[in-house]
């Protein structure tokens, strides 16, 4: 009894940490949004008008849409989703040779660290900017966007695939090398098999965020539904832009779903193969949680 | 003799040897294959895809590459084109921020553990997918015509595209969480808040810190391209240099911006690092 009345007289709760790091982070992040509030120029009144605005737009966006536009509002997504998938494909050609060559267990680090420095590139300069400088060179076609699309995603596909290749398990490998596999004997066998789902995984991935890029990339003249939806918009043909954003936000969902589904399969794999390992240690999180953070849904 | 059991044995292995057959591809990657490669055939006829075209049409001298050749520096000095990078950085902080402190309630609402009612989650989460559905320059689009040219459109617009995108990561995250501290703080009744507050939201908070960091990353990208669409930031020089094919000064910012998202990439991944 008098045990009990002494240790709840004396408890204490451990006191906090001070994490330095955490405040100087917070700080520097205060300063950075006080300094962005007050002296970005914008009229900050204009905001509470906002909503009633953007309510009259979609009344007049949505109340009559253009249904005769329709078929053709529905062959011109068909563009993008076609711009989207080319480019995925032509960023993939290039982003898995390369990508091997990223990954520090299969090649040296001075040519990993040469190879990704290329992605980091390729990575940091948006599609649409892309986009501008190719319509020059191709003329205002669909091609100009599919290469947009296909150099811009060289980067981040190639990121996503080294990180993968670099966390698979070695001993493939090394059962290759003791039979006397020669190199490419040794990626088709060792690597190959135990990349190969999680690289289509993350290619299908891409090509659902780069319907997202494709479908804007009209609007600087680079084919696909963007440029029609740029069109109505600065003729002020509200009906069909309501009907245009419509066809875009269906069509994006549609793919995303079909693709997303066939990644989650092709991730599981077939359903016998799960039970036989059960002893499957999870991955870590650098290889399914942060590739898909680093490419991340960018649309 | 122990060299002839090897060979004899070498050799009766010649001959019994008998490989196990190769596994067959199943039936749904064939069926998936096939799919791919009629629809990379109807992509390529769409968009008119030929190699030969497209290695005459890079080979040709053309003047946007003839510009690269010659790159103009003195634009990355240019007192407009630094003002314009200010109005990107600073409409890519205010865009986040908005963005990551509403999607925080908004991904606890779209979860079980946050909102126990099944049907407010379903809409939640639908309007987040149609939402996600539609590009940043998309929005921007939309926010020009409707509240008019200028910052507030691109800020608008950023807020829309990192609520979706932290909403739907957060949520995911969410969905994964330990379950344990969650039954403790039941168990010592507490109410629902303190329950998401003390068992939830720790569990999430370097994710949901480095999916923040990750949006602004995103941001600071996609705050580039706004102003072709007249919403603000260094958009606005580009599609100015690109009407007057100015292109050395096009790619003069080009470069300057690929110089300030690299910084604060390396910077960002590093904190990133550090949180998780």
């Amino acid at each position: 009894m008098n045990a009990t009345v002494s240790t709840s007289g004396s408890v204490r709760l451990p006191s906090k940490g001070r994490d330095t790091f955490r405040l100087v982070l917070t700080t520097t992040f205060v300063v950075l949004f006080g300094w962005s509030a007050i002296s970005v120029e914008l009229k900050w009144s204009r905001l509470l008008e906002a909503p009633a605005d953007m309510y009259r737009l979609a009344q007049v966006m949505f109340g009559n849409l253009a249904w005769d536009q329709f078929g053709n509002l529905v062959g011109l997504m068909w563009d993008s989703i076609a711009m989207a998938w080319m480019g995925t494909l032509i960023a993939a050609v290039f982003a898995i040779p390369l990508s091997f060559l990223a990954a520090e267990n299969l090649v040296g680090r001075p040519i990993a660290w040469v190879v990704r420095q290329v992605f980091n590139v390729l990575r940091a300069v948006p599609e649409v900017i892309l986009a501008l400088l190719f319509i020059p060179v191709f003329g205002l076609s669909p091609m100009a966007g599919v290469l947009a699309i296909g150099v811009g995603s060289i980067g981040s596909l190639g990121k996503l695939f080294y990180e993968i290749i670099e966390n698979i398990k070695t001993n493939p490998i090394e059962a290759a090398d003791a039979v006397g596999a020669s190199a490419v004997q040794r990626l088709r066998w060792g690597v190959i098999p135990q990349v190969a789902p999680e690289l289509t995984s993350f290619l299908l991935y891409r090509f659902e965020i780069n319907i997202r890029a494709s479908s804007v990339l009209g609007i600087v003249g680079a084919g696909g539904i963007g440029g029609a939806l740029a069109d109505a918009i600065r003729f002020k043909e509200f009906g069909q832009a309501g009907l245009a954003l419509i066809v875009v936000i269906v069509g994006t969902i549609a793919v995303d779903a079909v693709s997303g589904s066939i990644r989650r399969r092709i991730v599981a794999g077939p359903k016998q193969a799960d039970s036989v390992e059960p002893d499957e240690e999870p991955l870590p999180p650098t290889s399914t949680g942060a590739p898909a953070l680093a490419s991340g849904p960018r649309g | 003799m122990s060299l002839d059991t090897a060979a004899k044995l070498e050799a009766g292995a010649e001959e019994a040897l008998e490989l196990p057959p190769r596994p067959r591809p199943s039936m749904l990657m064939i069926v998936i294959g096939l799919g791919a490669l009629f629809f990379t055939v109807l992509s390529a006829r769409r968009v008119e895809f030929s190699p030969g075209d497209l290695i005459s049409n890079l080979t040709r001298s053309n003047p946007v590459f003839d510009g690269l050749l010659n790159m103009s520096w003195d634009e990355m000095f240019s007192s407009r084109s630094r003002k314009a990078f200010v109005e990107t950085l600073q409409l890519a902080v205010l865009g986040t921020t908005a963005g990551v402190i509403v999607s925080l309630p908004l991904a606890l609402w779209a979860t079980e553990i946050g909102n126990p009612y099944v049907v407010p989650r379903l809409i939640l989460r639908s309007i987040n997918n149609v939402i996600r559905a539609i590009p940043d320059l998309l929005w921007a689009g939309l926010f020009v015509l409707g509240v008019g040219i200028g910052a507030l459109s691109g800020l608008l617009a950023l807020f829309f595209f990192s609520l979706a995108v932290m909403v739907k990561l957060t949520a995911d995250t969410l969905d994964g969480i330990d379950m344990g501290p969650i039954e403790a703080a039941n168990a010592a009744g507490a109410t629902h808040t303190q329950m998401l507050r003390t068992a939830v939201v720790p569990q999430i908070l370097s994710a949901f810190s480095s999916y923040a960091l990750y949006d602004f990353e995103l941001n600071l990208r996609a705050s580039a391209v706004l102003g072709l669409v007249g919403a603000g930031g260094i958009g606005q020089r580009l599609d100015f240099f690109r009407n007057r094919g100015q292109w050395d000064k096009l790619w003069g910012l080009v470069l300057m911006f690929f110089l300030v998202v690299f910084v604060v990439e390396r910077i960002s991944v590093s904190i990133r690092r550090r949180l998780v």
